[in-house]
């Protein structure tokens, strides 16, 4: 299957070097990732053939959207006098455009954005003010690193003693043992004491 | 997904309404914008969701009008047709060029040349 754009000469050169364009990898090409999109078709349209080709346009069209979006608010911006796109430019932007059915789930997600944002800056202050100073909280710890010291030592002490007394009962029976030899072996010594 | 901000990952606690898509990614194509200089944070939650709803309007509608309904599928020609049809999806008619044949183009463009050729 060969694509071209259904329009005069001029426009298909546009089409050309805009592909060529991507090809480079300039700014342009910067898309939503593949898989974004697919998972997002998937919980959309469940159970749904969708070709390949289809779902490299809808990547495209997000793009388009994007920069749709974009532009209208820039442009409200541009009208207010203010330097930054703010929420209220997107909104007025979404409803100049025609998506204004969009706006009230929109409002509801930033808002929730907020909250959560604001619930774990109290779960972090939370942590920090269990009650506990956090010089105490280091005091606990260095008690804690002290403790376990003093064990491992008790420990290796303990072992250091069970190989002593091990040694020494080995000792006193090779003692024993070779007491009872000692009787019959000076003969050895002295022959050895010669040579 | 890792560039996705933190928030992104409460996805648990009050599952449906928080953000599928990178934030990052649609920053830098809200950027990619001639003329787009510094954007809000908040604003930038607000297209990210806008766009998510978008992708879903835009595959329920092509579904709905289009003819692959009985065989549960979703075509190229589905998505082109409700670009051109439906008012607000026009701004896609730029990027959606109907596909024709090769044998097609290659007849209107003779014809392009011949008109020019009277000139």
């Amino acid at each position: 299957m060969v694509y071209f754009v259904q329009r005069n000469s001029s426009r298909l050169f546009l089409f050309f070097c805009a592909t060529m364009a991507s090809s480079s990898g300039n700014d342009d090409d910067l898309t939503i990732p593949r898989a974004a999109i697919n998972k997002m078709i998937k919980e959309t349209l469940p159970n749904v053939r969708v070709a390949n080709d289809a779902r490299e346009l809808v990547v495209n069209c997000c793009t388009e959207f994007i920069h749709l979006i974009s532009s209208e608010a820039n442009e409200i911006c541009n009208k207010s006098d203010k330097k930054t796109i703010s929420p209220e430019h997107v909104i007025n932007a979404l409803e100049s455009l025609g998506f204004g059915s969009y706006i009230t789930e929109v409002k509801d997600v930033l808002q929730e954005c907020k909250t959560v944002a604001l619930k774990r800056r109290k779960a972090s202050s939370r942590l920090e003010n269990l009650g506990i100073p956090e010089e105490e909280l280091l005091r606990q710890q260095q008690e804690l690193f002290a403790k376990a010291r003093q064990q491992q030592a008790e420990l290796a002490q303990q072992e250091w003693l069970q190989m002593q007394q091990a040694a020494q009962q080995a000792q006193m029976a090779a003692a024993s043992a070779s007491g009872a030899q000692q009787a019959g072996s000076s003969q050895d010594e002295d022959e050895e004491d010669d040579m | 997904m890792s560039q996705n901000n933190p928030d992104q990952e409460d996805q648990t606690s009050g599952a449906k309404k928080t953000i599928s898509l990178p934030i990052s990614r649609v920053r830098l194509i809200m950027k990619s914008s001639p003329d787009v200089s510094s954007i809000n944070q908040d604003a930038l939650f607000l297209t990210t969701k806008a766009t998510e709803l978008f992708v879903q309007h835009l595959a329920l509608s092509s579904f709905n009008n289009g003819s692959g309904k009985e065989t549960n599928s979703l075509s190229y020609s589905d998505l082109a047709k409700t670009a051109e049809e439906t008012e607000t999806f026009h701004f896609l008619t730029d990027i959606l060029p109907k596909k024709i044949l090769a044998r097609d183009y290659l007849k209107s463009l003779e014809q392009m040349q011949e008109e020019e050729a009277d000139f």
